[in-house]
This record gives C-alpha cells, sequence and structure tokens, in this order.
C-alpha cells in the first residue's frame, strides 16, 4: 500500500472539512477521489502532498511515516487546479526548476527536461513562456513539472478543470495512457464521474469530510453502499421505496410480473436511440424510465398510456434512504 | 491624454477642454511654473551661483549626508519593507490589522512631532533610552543615526503599500507549487517570490529614495542645531537661504529637484514594463 491515511480529521474554524477519514491508495494505481463540490477532496490531497496540516491523524507514503514532514521531503508530485506555472520562466525552466533545486548535473537536467517535453508533446513549446501557451498546454506542462523529480506519488487537483469538454477528454485519455507508460501512483482529484469512472482503476467517494465508498468503477456502479454514491454515479430513480437506475425499470403493457406498479406515462421525450419516460404512479411516485426505441415502439408507448413497473433483473437496487435524496 | 478623450467620449468636446484647461492650468501654477523658476534663479547669472554652491565645503558635506542617509534609510526600508509585506501577506497573527493600520502611521502623522518623538527616546541628557546608549558612546539623536531612523519612518510605508498588493494579486499558488518541487523557504522565496515581486520592489525603492532625499521636518529636528556636521540638503536649503545666500539655496534646491526628476523618470519607465509583465500572464483563474 503506498499511501496510508489514517484517522485524518481537519476543521477551518466550526467548518469541519474532513471527518475522520481512513484509506489506503494502492502502489502503481490510478485513483480518483471523487466527490461534490465543497466535500474535502482537495483538502485531503492537499495534506498528503504536505501543503497543510491536519488537526490529527497521520500520513505515510510508501512506507514513511509522512505526517510531520514538510512538503519539499515528501517527493510528492503536486499539480494544482490552476496550474500554478511559475510566470517568469519559459517552459523549460519550468520543467526543470525541481531538478536545478536538487542540483543535478546541468546535461542530465537538459536531458531529462528534453524527455519530459517529448512525453508531454511540448517539445517545439520549450523557449515560450507560459503565457503564451493554451490552458491545456499549461497543464501538460504543469504534469511534466511535476513529474521531473520522479515523485513516489503524483497528486493531481482536477488537473483538467478548468479547460473545456473536448480537451478535457483528450487529456484524460492522454493521462491514462501516460501512467500505463510512466506506472508512478497516482491520485487525482475530479467532480466529475464519468471521468473517474472513465480513467480511475480505483474511485475513493468523499462527500461532506467523509468517505463514503472505495472500490473499481464496477464496483461503486454496481453495488453502491449507499444512496449518495448511487445517485453521485449516474442517475437514479425511485420505485416502490428502492433506488435503482431509470434503465433498469422494466415496463409491461399488462400486469404480468408480481409486484409490479401500476403508473400513467405522464412525459415521453425521444433522443436519438433511446426514450425517456415520466410515469406518474398510482401511489403519486414519480418515477423516470429510460428505454430503447424499439422497446418503447413494440408496447406502442405514448404520453397517457397506462403501465406496470418492475425493478429488472440483475438490477442494482439499494433501499432508499430518506435523508439522502 | 488618447485614453482620456475616449473615457469622457460622450461628453462633449466643450467640456473635454475645459476640464484639460483646468487640470493643465493646476498643475501648471502649483508645480511647473514654481520650479521652473527655481531652475531660472539658478542660472540667473550663468553657472556662477551653482559654481559657488559646489565649491562650499558645507553644501559638499550636506549632500553627501543627504545621499549617505537616504542609501541607508532605503536599504534598511528594502529589507524591513519586503519582510513585512510577507508577513502581512502570506501569514496570519493576532493584531495583524491592527499592525496594517500601524503602518500607515507615517503617513499621516507630522514629520515634525515623528523628529520630537525619536528626540525624546533617544536624547543623550534625559532620553528614555538615549542616556544609557550615550553612555556607552552610542548617539542616536543628533547624529548620523537619528536622521537615518528618522528618515526610516517617514519612507516606512512606501515600500510595503507597494509590495503588498502584488503578493497579495500573485497568490502563493506558484510558491506552494515550489514547496512541493522540493524547494525550501529561502529558495521559493529567491527563485519564485522574489521575481513575481521585483517590479513593485524597484518601484517602492524610488519612490523611497526620491522621499529620503527630499524629508526636511522630521531631520530638522533630530539633527538639532549643531550646524554644519548634521546639516542635511534641505537644512542647508532652508539656512542658506534665510541668510541670504540665495544662489546657494537655489543651486541645492535644483539638485533637489533633478535628482527627484530622475526617480520620477525612472519611476514612469518602469511603470509600463511592470504592466506589460504582469498582464498578459495573468492566467484565466
Ligand atoms: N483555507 C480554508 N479556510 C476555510 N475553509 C476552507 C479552506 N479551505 C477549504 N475550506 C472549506 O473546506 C471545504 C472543503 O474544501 P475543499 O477545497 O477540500 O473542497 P473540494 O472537495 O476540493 O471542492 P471543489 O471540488 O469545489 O474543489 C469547503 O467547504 C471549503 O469551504
Ligand atoms: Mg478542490
Amino acid at each position: 500500500m503506498s499511501i496510508e491515511v489514517r484517522n485524518l480529521n481537519k476543521r477551518f474554524g466550526d467548518f469541519v472539512a474532513l471527518d475522520d477519514v481512513s484509506v489506503s491508495l494502492p502502489s502503481g494505481q490510478l485513483t480518483a477521489l471523487l466527490g461534490p463540490s465543497g466535500g474535502g477532496k482537495s483538502t485531503l490531497l492537499r495534506i498528503i502532498a504536505g501543503l497543510d496540516s491536519a488537526d490529527s491523524g497521520s500520513v505515510s507514503i510508501e512506507g514513511t511515516e509522512a505526517t510531520h514532514l514538510p512538503p519539499q521531503k515528501r517527493n510528492v508530485g503536486f499539480v494544482f487546479q490552476h496550474y500554478a506555472v511559475f510566470k517568469h520562466m519559459t517552459v523549460a525552466k519550468n520543467v526543470a526548476f525541481g531538478l536545478e533545486i536538487r542540483k543535478r548535473p546541468k546535461d542530465e537536467v537538459v536531458k531529462r527536461v528534453d524527455e519530459l517535453l517529448k512525453l508531454v508533446h511540448l517539445s517545439q513549446f520549450s523557449h515560450r513562456m507560459p503565457s503564451q501557451l493554451s490552458g491545456g498546454q499549461r497543464q501538460r506542462m504543469a504534469l511534466a513539472r511535476a513529474l521531473a523529480v520522479e515523485p513516489t506519488v503524483l497528486l493531481l487537483d482536477e488537473p483538467f478543470g478548468a479547460l473545456d469538454a473536448k480537451v478535457r477528454k483528450e487529456l484524460r485519455d492522454w493521462l491514462r495512457r501516460l501512467h500505463d507508460e510512466v506506472p508512478v501512483t497516482t491520485v487525482f482529484v475530479t467532480h466529475d464521474q464519468e471521468e473517474a469512472m472513465e480513467v480511475a482503476d480505483e474511485i475513493v467517494v468523499i462527500n461532506e469530510g467523509r468517505v463514503e465508498q472505495v472500490g473499481s468503477p464496477d464496483q461503486l456502479y454496481d453495488e453502491p453502499a449507499n444512496d449518495f454514491v448511487m445517485s453521485f454515479l449516474g442517475e437514479v430513480t425511485h420505485l416502490g421505496g428502492v433506488s435503482l437506475r431509470p434503465h433498469d425499470v422494466e415496463v409491461d403493457a399488462a400486469p404480468t410480473a408480481a409486484g409490479s406498479v401500476e403508473g400513467t406515462v405522464s412525459r415521453l421525450v425521444r433522443i436519438g436511440f433511446e426514450v425517456r419516460l415520466n410515469v406518474l404512479t398510482v401511489d403519486g411516485e414519480e418515477v423516470s424510465v429510460v428505454l430503447t426505441r424499439t422497446h418503447a415502439r413494440s408496447l406502442g408507448l405514448e404520453e397517457g398510456s397506462t403501465v406496470f413497473l418492475t425493478p429488472a433483473d440483475g438490477a442494482t437496487v439499494i433501499p432508499r434512504m430518506v435523508a439522502a435524496s | 491624454m488618447a485614453s482620456v478623450s475616449t473615457a469622457v467620449g460622450n461628453r462633449s468636446r466643450t467640456t473635454t477642454w475645459l476640464l484639460r484647461i483646468l487640470v493643465v492650468g493646476y498643475l501648471l501654477m502649483l508645480v511647473a511654473w514654481p520650479t521652473g523658476l527655481i531652475a531660472k534663479n539658478t542660472f540667473e547669472d550663468g553657472f556662477g551661483g551653482m559654481q559657488r554652491a559646489l565649491e562650499d565645503p558645507d553644501v559638499i558635506h550636506a549632500l553627501i549626508l543627504t545621499v549617505k542617509v537616504s542609501v541607508i534609510a532605503v536599504a534598511i526600508n528594502l529589507v524591513f519593507g519586503v519582510g513585512m509585506s510577507l508577513l502581512l501577506v502570506r501569514y496570519d497573527f493576532l493584531g495583524k490589522r491592527a499592525l496594517s493600520a500601524l503602518i500607515d502611521l507615517p503617513l499621516s502623522v507630522s514629520p515634525v512631532v515623528v523628529g520630537l518623538a525619536l528626540v525624546l527616546v533617544y536624547n543623550p541628557r534625559y532620553g528614555w533610552l538615549g542616556e544609557g546608549l550615550h553612555e556607552r558612546g552610542i548617539d542616536i539623536v543628533f547624529a548620523t543615526p537619528g536622521i537615518v531612523m528618522a528618515t526610516c519612518f517617514v519612507v516606512l510605508p512606501l515600500i510595503i503599500r507597494e509590495v503588498v498588493p502584488v503578493l497579495e494579486e500573485l497568490g502563493d499558488d506558484q510558491e506552494q507549487a515550489a514547496r512541493s518541487l522540493g524547494a525550501n523557504g529561502a529558495q521559493t522565496f529567491w527563485r519564485i517570490t522574489l521575481p513575481g515581486i521585483k517590479w513593485a520592489i524597484v518601484y517602492g525603492v524610488v519612490l523611497s529614495l526620491a522621499r529620503s532625499l527630499g524629508e526636511f521636518g522630521a531631520v530638522k529636528i533630530v539633527a538639532g542645531r549643531s550646524i554644519g556636521n548634521m546639516e542635511t540638503a534641505t537644512l542647508l536649503v532652508q539656512r542658506e537661504y534665510q541668510n541670504f545666500h540665495e544662489d546657494v539655496a537655489y543651486s541645492v534646491s535644483l539638485l533637489l529637484v533633478v535628482a527627484s526628476v530622475l526617480c520620477l523618470i525612472v519611476v514612469a519607465i518602469l511603470r509600463p514594463s511592470e504592466g506589460s509583465h504582469a498582464d498578459p500572464q495573468k492566467e484565466n483563474k
């Protein structure tokens, strides 16, 4: 286990930012810290990096007790949400910074910077100032800068948060490939569930300063520990006292299955190959349902039709928690 | 001027012209004309006055003392000002706001009062601290250290008020990045913080220098009545003027004006370069 976080607590005044957080982040993997804004993700990451200190609890990195180590002794690469590029240095100087601090020989620095710039596809920009780069290029430069010192762990705080959707997606794929090439233990923060599901080996869901669940993307999606995790990882609807995904609601024109719930289609929208329904059940519940267009047509659905709803076989279903919704 | 006319572009032309005449006239009457007259009077009978002044050992002594005091005071203010700015922006501590308010005190208190206060504390006969120091052979007031201290007090806010906003604007992102890359506190300061605030510092130093060269009130009090060896340029101007040596007074005044104008020119040259350094590099936060 590479990063061990034990019973971390952190308050800002009266506000509890981290509430007894314990988590193990495995070596060599790409882990996502996922959660809504203000949940404490950055705080946790900054404490791991030593940029903030916890009120209590401990952090160890690769078996080294790091709780009281200053950031420069932790050998951690940190990529900031807003890049934090060194504005007065060229791209190459930015990347070389950590190596120059470590007083590596000049030719070694030059060689390593070249390699890294190649890795992040910025070779032709090495003599530019950061202000002459696009957002995505700046972020890649920040990544190269963090990688230069060969950190034992790489921490990324919403590395693509400030970029537009297309660049985000490119960089996300690129990060995954980079990680496969250079398998350094990586933790990245995101509040985008799609990003986390697509890139990460493991996801830690954090909400209101607490860890809600830790697991692989599949585990989280298929076996969410609670309503919060379930609703955070995708759409959720409620049917007869349980929470489930809209596409896991079975629709029938007649009450064939036992325990089915009767309702009327109150709204029907076609989006490409799928059809979205809002069904008002006889119990007064509003259920959203997603089904394929073909299926909808075979049932002859239209607004006002009477339908019978059941959770599909094998659907991820958890008891509904009133407080969470 | 171009930006002025666009800024008030929707006003009538006459109003714009009236405003311009008013402003230019005001500056002319208050600043340009009187200062110009000093130059005119200095060279009324050729370079004779200036030559007489520069041959007077008192004048040379005063000029050297002024430059010495200013350089020392600015150097002290530089170290202290940058340190205080960092403290005020980057650290939280009890009484921070009180301290921040205190720093503006020299702007609001009359320099004469500053001089008097220093004399009270440090004078060698009955001063609160001065007596003890005097016994150990250290004189503060009525000696160079007192003049330096008075000048330091007066220029205290000038660097801090330049550097603090720049530090705040800069944020501590870059410093944290440097720390995470292995730099210790000193390395972070020299390599990251200082380059970020260097123009603000230069600007503050130039302002402090201009202010130190021209300080009169506080220095007048702490220099005491010992004419001659503790006389700075401004004090000399006053004495010579009162003794009807107007040519010397004008000549030294002109030298002071020239020094100040040089400072202003340096600032004017720095200002745009400071702007063009900061602007395109601003990140879209
Ligand atoms: N320096 C601080 N002083 C006071 N409160 C803070 C400070 N830093 C963070 N907080 C609070 O702690 C909580 C957690 O902040 P944190 O930055 O960790 O959230 P986050 O999960 O990273 O959110 P986001 O996705 O918006 O970045 C927030 O409610 C925030 O207001
Ligand atoms: Mg954050």
